[in-house]
């Protein structure tokens, strides 16, 4: 009995998932024309120019590609722990730290080109990674929850990378905007891929870092283990699995990532570290795993059509009377529809419905009867 | 008055899908009886009694209650008119007080908005005294034990109004103590009028409380009878269709070195409280030692120790093959050969959400691996999880379904077969059969028979007695943390065991010892 049950509960999840962001998107874009003719301008044209913002040629095709890579990477971050059922809020501040440290060896040391964005990138990861382990331990072995300490690690991290830059860095550079690093040498830049564009080979790291995630997940027993201590802590413990280790990589393994990101960001595109320059980052990682549930493929195109979205908007400010905040803000409408629970909206309405149509049936039988 | 029939469910037939869980089923039941209803895992009670309580409406068929035809849309009307239910997972708030889970929805009210505390208070009160229940109204529902929570349960249904009062397989969760309670307080209800149906898997309760027998097998009817029509086999025959032995059949064979060997072990609970007192006792090849217990008498404790998951006080001494692995990991404790089937099958023994195959190989994958260290390999797998479903008929669709999708037999045949079938020296096994029907108990007993047989030591902690008695060459009683000698197998009877898990003393008991040395 329960075998046939659970196929329909199957056939239901796919249902739902259909309707969730189809509903979404078409709720998103009503409010979001509401949104747009109240500023005056018409929808239809806003929609044409972000669409134009982000495929209408090569160069701004290039815009949406080059933020898709660290939503891509970012997104791979938060999906990491949140498969496993932990909460690293952190990756903002983890994207600081990596952009900080990538930045300082990238003008401070000479290496042969390759090396040289190796080492900014693999020591922008051991930073990102070193930062996440504070709340890491402060979960693992006092039980702090990492909700709260890697959020507030987030504010920490941001000024005290502002402080590094301005204090130590400032009187050492020939730049006087004591709010940046000096440009990172050229051996350490992450060399465009598409030229004409922006889009550097940072987008090709991110997509290796998302297959790796998915083999891992799929083909190893170290992703297997990561898995089943996710969705069920005491299995995994019952069987042996040594859970701590696991959690501990899972926090490792995502602050890595994040650190990472913030370096290839700044290798190859900024070129320095702007304090700041990792505001909402972490936080579109986040939306954008929360989005694809956490599945490494989905974060892919997710990561894509969140880029289309930035490409897009940033054109839409600068052809339109609209503010890009409009596209945020339908961003996060969008954001908040897919996170309603459909399945239970769905059970209640039905249940209403077949109370209404009960009533009917009763009123329909007493007049029979009378 | 008993002939008169108060509930009388007509025709009823319920399909989800293709599947027909409910087909054209008549049910009678007289007011002021006992009427239990019998059947395997998925024979249709479930369904029946959703419909019942209007959970799920019928695709056809008719409730009279009363003599009158119901109509009913909801389940709160259900409730009104006197349906009752106790679920076999109770449904409570635990940071609730008793007498806030009892009136929670059926408030007495001031004038409609302002709860009338005094007359809900009198009212339970009223209940209590007249059923003779005896419960805390005043205390946190997560303070209680278990037998507490189903009288909780019960008030709870008879403060609605409950006429008709339905238990999901109630002693599931009870000590033999409070079995007699419960047995005790139907009776009662009965005498008072009210009508009980009564869900159960075990035949031995069906017959001493129940006035109606029906049975249900694959959606239909296959008998209603009277206890005194008909034995405990020729019942257990109509449920699953054929002979069931529910007795164990074990051989003689000679017993090996001892491979697990306790000493002194003390272990505290999370709280810091002592729960195993300096026990000592030991486990040899070959044979299976039976702890019995009334439940929360220390053996959770006793078995996380035992693999692993809880550290021993200092003193203890825990010997694998003569090795103390007093700090051994539940990893290493697999590589050296300890298999263990969890009590919580669903919290510990499974991963609902995962596959059938990421369930078969957890534990395997450490204990024996695959051809390469890091890599799954699928083929080795699926060979292995097809062993499991193959010798432990594991029904499945394939090896890729998702675990929550099997009944509760079909996922004990699966954790016990992922245990049984890696060569383990040593099998701590927690309640084998809970919750499951008659022909995998039957066949999951058979499998430890035959396990030990082969040479391995199985130690089994169960809440069953019958089922320690039935399959222990050695019997342990555990009452508050101490462990006492309950003789080999079937030294002691069933009446003498019980004394000694609730805390009788074995000179107490040893006065008319049959010994029935073998």
């Amino acid at each position: 009995m329960s075998k046939v049950m659970s196929k329909i509960k199957i056939n239901d999840t796919v249902r739902i998932n259909l309707f969730k962001y189809g509903f979404s998107l078409i709720v998103t874009l009503l409010l979001g024309a509401v949104l747009i003719i109240a500023q005056g301008e018409n929808p239809a044209t806003a929609a044409a120019v972000i669409f134009d913002g982000a495929f209408g040629s090569l160069t701004k095709f290039g815009n949406t590609l080059r933020w898709m890579a660290p939503n891509l990477m970012l997104g791979i971050a938060a999906a990491v722990a949140f498969k496993a059922g932990v909460s690293n809020l952190g990756i903002e501040g983890q994207v600081a730290w990596g952009g900080f440290v990538a930045a300082v060896l990238g003008y401070s040391v000479q290496l042969p080109p390759l090396l040289h964005v190796l080492l900014c990138v693999v020591a922008a990861g051991i930073s990102g990674l070193l930062y996440v382990l504070l709340p890491a331990i402060m979960r693992l072995f006092f039980n702090i929850n990492e909700f709260i300490t890697t959020l507030m690690l987030n504010f920490i991290a941001a000024i005290l990378t502002e402080y590094l830059v301005d204090l130590i860095l400032s009187g050492t550079v020939q730049y006087s905007t004591a709010t940046s690093t000096p440009n990172v040498l050229d051996s350490a830049i992450i060399p465009i891929i598409i030229p004409g564009t922006s889009v550097s080979a940072s987008l090709l790291i991110a997509l290796a870092v998302a297959l790796l995630l998915f083999f891992v997940y799929k083909y190893t027993i170290v992703g297997y283990e990561l898995k089943q201590v996710g969705e069920n802590l005491r299995f995994a413990k019952t069987g042996g699995v040594k859970v701590v280790k696991s959690f501990l990589m899972i926090f490792l393994i995502s602050g890595f990532i994040a650190g990472a990101c913030g370096g290839i960001e700044v290798l190859g595109t900024y070129r320095k570290f702007n304090t700041g320059f990792a505001a909402n980052m972490g936080w579109d990682g986040i939306l954008v795993a929360r989005i694809a549930e956490s599945n490494p493929i989905a974060v892919i195109f997710v990561a894509f059509v969140w880029g289309a979205l930035q490409a897009g908007s940033l054109q839409m400010e600068r052809v339109t009377e609209l503010n890009r905040f409009t596209v945020l803000c339908i961003k996060m409408i969008f954001v908040l529809m897919v996170s309603i629970n459909y399945e239970w909206l769905f059970n209640t309405i039905r249940y209403a419905w077949i109370k209404r149509r009960n009533r009917k049936e009763a009123m329909a039988g007493g007049l029979g009867n009378s | 008055m008993s002939d008169e029939y108060i509930l009388q469910m007509k025709h009823i037939r319920k399909t989800f899908a293709r599947l027909v869980a409910n087909d054209d089923i008549n049910l009678d039941v007289r007011k002021g009886t006992v009427h239990a209803l019998i059947g395997e895992n998925g024979a249709g009670k479930s369904t029946l009694m959703r419909i019942l309580t209007h959970i799920y409406k019928p695709d056809s068929g008719e409730i009279w209650l009363n003599g009158q035809k119901t109509n009913f849309k909801t389940p709160l009307e259900a409730a009104r008119a006197g349906i009752g239910m106790v679920h076999q997972e109770f449904m409570l708030y635990n940071n609730l007080t008793v007498y806030d889970n009892i009136i929670l929805g059926f408030e007495e009210k001031h004038g409609g908005i302002f709860i009338d505390k005094k007359a809900c208070r009198a009212k339970i009160e009223g209940i209590c005294e007249k059923y003779q229940f005896n419960i805390p109204l005043d205390e946190k529902i997560k303070e209680l034990p278990v037998a507490m929570l189903q009288q909780v349960e019960i008030v709870k249904a008879l403060y609605r109004g409950a006429e008709i009062l339905i238990l999901d397989e109630p002693t599931s969760v009870l000590t033999p103590s409070g079995i007699r309670g419960l047995f005790k307080a139907i009776r009662f209800l009965v005498d008072s009028g009210k009508t009980i149906i009564f869900i159960s898997h075990k035949l031995g309760e069906v017959f001493e409380i129940a006035d109606t027998i029906t049975v249900l097998k694959d959606g239909k009817v296959v008998a209603t009878v009277r206890p005194d029509e008909i034995d405990e086999r020729g019942l257990a025959s109509l449920m699953v269709g054929r002979e069931v032995i529910l007795q164990a059949e074990k051989k003689d064979h000679p017993f090996g070195p001892p491979v697990l060997k306790v000493e002194n072990l003390s272990v505290r609970d999370k709280e810091g409280i002592l729960r195993v007192k300096n026990v000592s006792f030991e486990v040899r090849a070959g044979e299976i030692v039976g702890v019995a217990g009334v439940a929360g008498s220390g053996q959770q404790q006793l078995v996380e120790a035992l693999f692993g998951l809880r550290a021993p006080e200092p003193g203890s001494q825990i010997l694998f093959e003569g090795n103390p692995i007093n700090r051994a990991t539940p990893a290493q404790r697999r590589c050296m050969g300890i298999g263990y089937v969890p009590q919580d099958r669903l919290g510990a023994g499974v991963n609902g959400n995962a596959s059938i195959w990421e369930n078969s190989i957890m534990g395997y994958h450490i204990a024996h691996g695959f051809s390469s260290k890091w890599l799954l390999n699928h083929r080795e797998i699926e060979a292995f999880t097809d062993r499991i479903v193959d010798q432990f008929m594991v029904k499945r669709q394939k090896n890729s379904d998702k675990v929550r999708t099997l009944s509760g037999g079909n996922i004990q045949k699966l954790v016990v077969g992922r245990e049984f079938l890696q060569e383990n020296k040593l099998l701590i096994i927690e309640d084998p059969t809970r919750g499951i029907d008659v022909g995998a108990i039957e066949f999951i007993w058979s499998k430890i028979i035959e396990l030990a047989a082969s040479g391995v030591g199985i130690l089994i902690v169960s809440h069953e007695l019958n089922e320690v008695l039935q399959l222990s060459d050695r019997v342990l009683v555990i009452y508050n943390g101490e462990i006492s000698d309950g003789g080999r197998y079937r030294e002691y009877t069933e009446e003498q065991i019980g004394l000694l898990m609730l805390g009788g003393k074995l000179s107490d008991v040893q006065g008319d010892v049959q010994n029935q040395n073998q």
